[in-house]
């Protein structure tokens, strides 16, 4: 087991390292430049900003400069915002990114899991049709249309929530983005679980158990959902690994200073060394939570050893 | 299940639609006059978005708008722009002179002038700071705007003086001048120079003196200008190359780097800065309230490096000063006690949110979660509704849209044909149709600059338009007007992809069609591809352009023709053009001045190198509770006249007034 986990953290260093070439490629390949825009620059100050920036030596200098900072896991300074690095950025928006995410994940768990469960145990009756009709309402309706949807009822017609802005946590902001971005979330969860309960409570081991006159409580919690989860858990890594690191409709509908509002503009403002300082810890945190799904896995499935 | 689930979504769907109605209905029911809850803060703040986060926290660093706006709370300038016209005010300097030639501006600060944290505020700060605005390490983007100042773009561009080891003599600019330039140069400087050493011996033979206050370094500014050449090896033999003069004077000589003492701005005492320009720039004034201009705290720089513009390492000069600074999320500033007038500040703090979301701040300002937005904020699709509204400002902004026409490929190189072309078009209709805008028949954006006199140009007139082409041989055998002659395919109109751009294009397109029976192809160049055609003159026929001016003056239009490169874009140069700009900027009487650059304007038009069709409106919402802030044409606000009026018949119903500053 310590071997696999060690050989998976090996693997993801030249991963890592390939994701940011192959991003760096591209940052070079569109058109533009972090500070052109709408009136020309006279060329003796865009010199000046090439030489600040280094951006008059050779690529295979910038390459070299950019991949002993990435293996020092230091990416640099912002082109767009001065003298900010790009470690302060993460440190600083990690946390507002990460918080959302696994309270929508939290949500979406507890509330997908029930309904999933209940589905599962009274299938085709009326809570299994409202339960998975709503959750094929979850899955089909983009965030981009529950967030102002929900902003629209609650912060401009109730005037309840206040409509966007982080302010810490916890506050009364963090409900409406919470809730847009555990919809989707919540309704796979829900769906995967009742498809997960439904192939392991008609299994034998389930069937045992029963004869065995185990309490029905008993048989679901301890025998049944062990093994329904396992759908879900291989779905967590991914999801989580993806909330955490920001998500970028959410945090611009609702202004919020996370990592995924952040990336967009990167790319827009073609900030390379931010760009690749958030798709490197993106990647990482992919992997690392692959990784951990993984290790999960051998513990809920004794049937699984590495 | 299948079935019933589709039944459960199209209940559900139901639902939603139903709250959606629900939900518009009751925000109709509210107050219509303006766009959601009209409920002042509960304290004395002003909540603002501000668009895109600040690249910077350092004024000299960003250039953008939406950092301006934040600067304009924490840094205070020579001037300040008006709140109602943008045209400059004094802020730190109390007044100000200039000399016979506008060449040398000398101003005077108030006495007792405080950095926040109580030191005091000198002349030198500003010296300190113009030179580090165009160090070329701090490489700040807008530096350009400063090249006005003498010998500011040499060292802005690391270029060098050239002297003679043995006599230590600078080789003179208009030692190595070719015949022409030396002609062109004497119509620019009408004042002779005057010799060092006469200057030593008699210092009152100084421009604009006051001779109490003179210095070597005054000297220095007026003697003749030093030859400066490019830092670059391979770019100084270019220049040799085609001027034998420049390439003896080269010989045998030093190179000496243009250094920071060297450019144009002096302290000759604690309370006066003195800067002198290599041009004749009246408008120079009104350049220094932007935000490269504003002293910086040197102390607070050189003891954090780039860390001095957090919270806790900033020191500041303007009414306010900085509190937080939450990236993505939030700046506070407050109150300014150091601030020369304190006492007359309305707002103890101001909450500059930084969203570029349309939605989201419409959603905040209609929530009644922020006061006020910045400009072009209101999304197109919303603005039947709001247009109407009390609290929506619209008003003539300095910006304008245009066609340019290449003059130098036929048929364009003939006046009548691009008379023609202008007259064609209906632009009150555009203008009507493009929504956010005023129509623009001459060069200079409508409303803009009080007292500069409105130049016509030419109206809406088709008939006059063919009959025009039929003069310039487009007709049958009758003498009428015939379209199959004219050579359609020579022309095009190249614009950059976007909805707008595309849609004007539309436009004038049906209009041509339908007034001169010539459909003109339009063509869309990728952006960077655009501005280089452009540039060159490879385009056929018409090229978008627009212009936003750079400071709150009439020049920063028509400059765009001073010279034949850059941004001019249509081939069409003239000298006399050129020598009227001159007139007008040594001319000291800015009535007279302004009447000489309405007829340069109106002798640009006669040429009709362009196609006036837009001036930009401003596009944004404020509470009627926020007085004191006017959509002025930059949309710059100067914050300390901001103030919340709780009195509702005292608020703004519409568009404040702001016929006078």
């Amino acid at each position: 087991m310590l071997r696999f986990i060690m050989r998976r953290i090996l693997v993801t260093i030249p991963m890592v390292l390939i994701v940011v070439t192959l991003t760096w490629g591209l940052i070079r390949l569109a058109p533009g430049n972090f500070y052109s825009g709408e009136k020309k620059l006279p060329p003796a100050v865009e010199k000046n900003l090439r030489e600040k920036y280094g951006l008059n030596q050779p690529w295979y200098v910038q390459y070299y400069r950019l991949m002993r900072n990435v293996v020092q896991l230091d990416f640099g300074t912002s082109l767009k915002y001065e003298g900010q690095s790009v470690n302060s950025i993460l440190v600083r928006t990690v946390p507002v990114s990460a918080i959302l995410g696994l309270l929508a994940y939290l949500l979406a768990l507890t509330v997908g899991l029930i309904a999933g469960v209940l589905a599962a145990l009274k299938q085709n009756s009326k809570i299994d049709y409202a339960s998975m009709a709503l959750a094929m309402l979850g899955i089909s309706l983009p965030s981009f249309v529950l967030g102002p949807l929900l902003v629209l009822i609650f912060s401009l017609t109730l005037y309840w929530l206040p409509p966007a802005r982080w302010n810490g946590f916890p506050s009364w902001n963090l409900l409406l983005p919470v809730l847009t971005l555990s919809a989707i979330y919540m309704a796979y969860i829900a769906r995967l679980t009742r498809s997960g309960m439904l192939e392991v409570l008609r299994s034998d081991y389930i069937r045992t158990a029963r004869a065995k006159g185990l309490k029905e409580l008993d048989v679901i919690l301890r025998h049944a959902l062990r093994g329904g989860l396992l759908p879900v858990v291989s779905f967590t890594g991914p999801a989580l690994a993806l909330l955490v690191t920001g998500t970028v409709v959410v945090e611009r509908i609702f202004a919020l200073p996370g990592l995924g509002n952040y990336f967009i503009n990167a790319n827009l403002n073609r900030d390379e060394p931010l760009i690749i300082g958030i798709v490197a810890f993106t990647s990482i945190v992919i992997l690392l939570f692959n990784l951990l799904v993984d290790i999960a896995y051998a513990y809920i499935d004794p049937r699984i050893r590495y | 299940m299948d079935l019933h689930a589709s039944r459960w979504v199209q209940i559900a769907c139901v639902l939603l639609t139903l709250a959606l109605v629900a939900a518009s209905c009751t925000t109709r029911a509210n107050d219509s006059q303006f766009f959601g809850l009209v409920k002042p803060p509960a304290e004395n703040v002003l909540r603002y978005i501000s668009g895109d986060e600040p690249e910077s926290l350092d004024p000299q660093v960003s250039s953008g708008q939406p950092e301006a706006r934040i600067y304009m709370a924490i840094f205070a300038g020579l001037v300040e722009y008006g709140p109602k016209t943008d045209a400059p005010i004094p802020e730190l300097a109390e007044h100000w002179e200039v000399n016979n030639d506008n060449t040398e501006f000398t101003f005077h600060l108030r006495p007792n002038l405080h950095w926040s944290n109580g030191d005091p505020l000198t002349a030198q700060d500003f010296v300190y700071s113009f030179r580090r605005a165009l160090s070329p390490a701090l490489a700040s983007r807008s530096a350009y705007l400063a090249y006005y100042i003498k010998y500011a773009e040499g060292y802005n561009s690391g270029a060098m003086f050239v002297r003679d080891p043995q006599s230590g003599a600078f080789v003179l600019a208009r030692d190595v001048e070719l015949e022409a330039q030396t002609k062109a140069a004497e119509t620019q400087s009408p004042s002779a120079p005057v010799d060092q050493k006469q200057l030593a011996e008699h210092p009152e033979l100084a421009k604009g003196e006051t001779t109490e206050l003179d210095t070597p370094f005054h000297h220095f500014m007026h003697e003749p200008d030093r030859l400066v050449v490019s830092g670059d090896e391979a770019e100084r033999a270019k220049a040799a190359a085609t001027n034998p003069k420049l390439k003896a004077a080269l010989a045998g000589k030093e190179l000496v780097p243009v250094k920071a003492e060297d450019i144009g701005v002096e302290a000759p005492d604690e309370q006066t800065v003195r800067i002198s320009l290599a041009q004749p720039a009246p408008f120079f004034v009104g350049l220094l309230a932007h935000q490269l201009f504003r002293p910086v705290p040197r102390q607070a720089i050189e003891r954090f490096g780039a860390a001095w513009t957090q919270p806790q390492n900033m020191i500041c000069s303007g009414a306010f000063k900085l509190e937080q600074w939450k990236p993505y999320n939030v700046i506070v500033v407050g109150r300014n006690p150091q601030y020369w007038d304190a006492s007359n500040v309305n707002l103890d703090k101001i909450y500059f949110y930084p969203t570029n979301e349309a939605t989201t701040m419409m959603n905040m300002y209609k929530a009644g979660e922020v006061d006020a937005t910045y400009n072009h904020t209101v999304p197109p699709a919303w603005l039947d509704r709001i247009r109407p509204l009390k609290d929506y400002m619209n008003a003539p902004e300095m910006a304008t849209e245009y066609y340019q026409i290449n003059i130098t490929k036929p048929p364009m190189n003939d006046v009548r044909v691009r008379k023609a072309f202008n007259m064609a078009i209906d632009k009150q209709a555009l203008s009507d149709f493009r929504k956010v805008t005023k129509p623009l028949y001459a060069f200079m954006p409508e409303g803009i600059f009080p007292g500069y006199a409105k130049v016509p140009g030419d109206g809406f007139d088709p008939a006059k338009a063919r009959k025009l082409l039929a003069e310039a041989g487009y007709r049958d055998a009758s003498g009428n007007y015939d379209p199959t002659k004219f050579p359609i395919n020579q022309v095009e109109l190249s614009y950059n992809p976007s909805e707008s751009n595309r849609a004007v294009a539309e436009f004038v397109q049906a209009q041509w069609k339908q007034n001169l029976k010539l459909t003109v192809p339009l063509k869309a160049i990728e952006w960077k591809t655009f501005l280089d055609t452009r540039s060159r003159l490879e385009y056929k026929g018409f090229s978008r352009a627009g212009w936003i001016g750079d400071y709150a003056d009439p020049f920063t239009f028509l400059a765009l023709f001073y010279t034949p490169k850059g941004d001019n874009g249509t081939g069409w140069w003239d000298p006399k053009y050129v020598k009227m700009l001159d007139d007008a900027n040594h001319q000291l009487d800015p009535q007279k001045r302004y009447a000489l650059l309405a007829q340069a304007e109106s002798y640009m038009l006669d040429a009709q190198p362009v196609i006036p069709l837009l001036t930009n409106a401003t596009n944004l919402m404020k509470k009627p509770y926020v007085k004191g802030m006017y959509p002025n044409p930059q949309t710059l606000h100067a914050w300390k006249f901001v103030y919340i009026e709780r009195d509702p018949a005292k608020w703004d119903y519409g568009v404040p007034d702001m016929s006078a500053e």
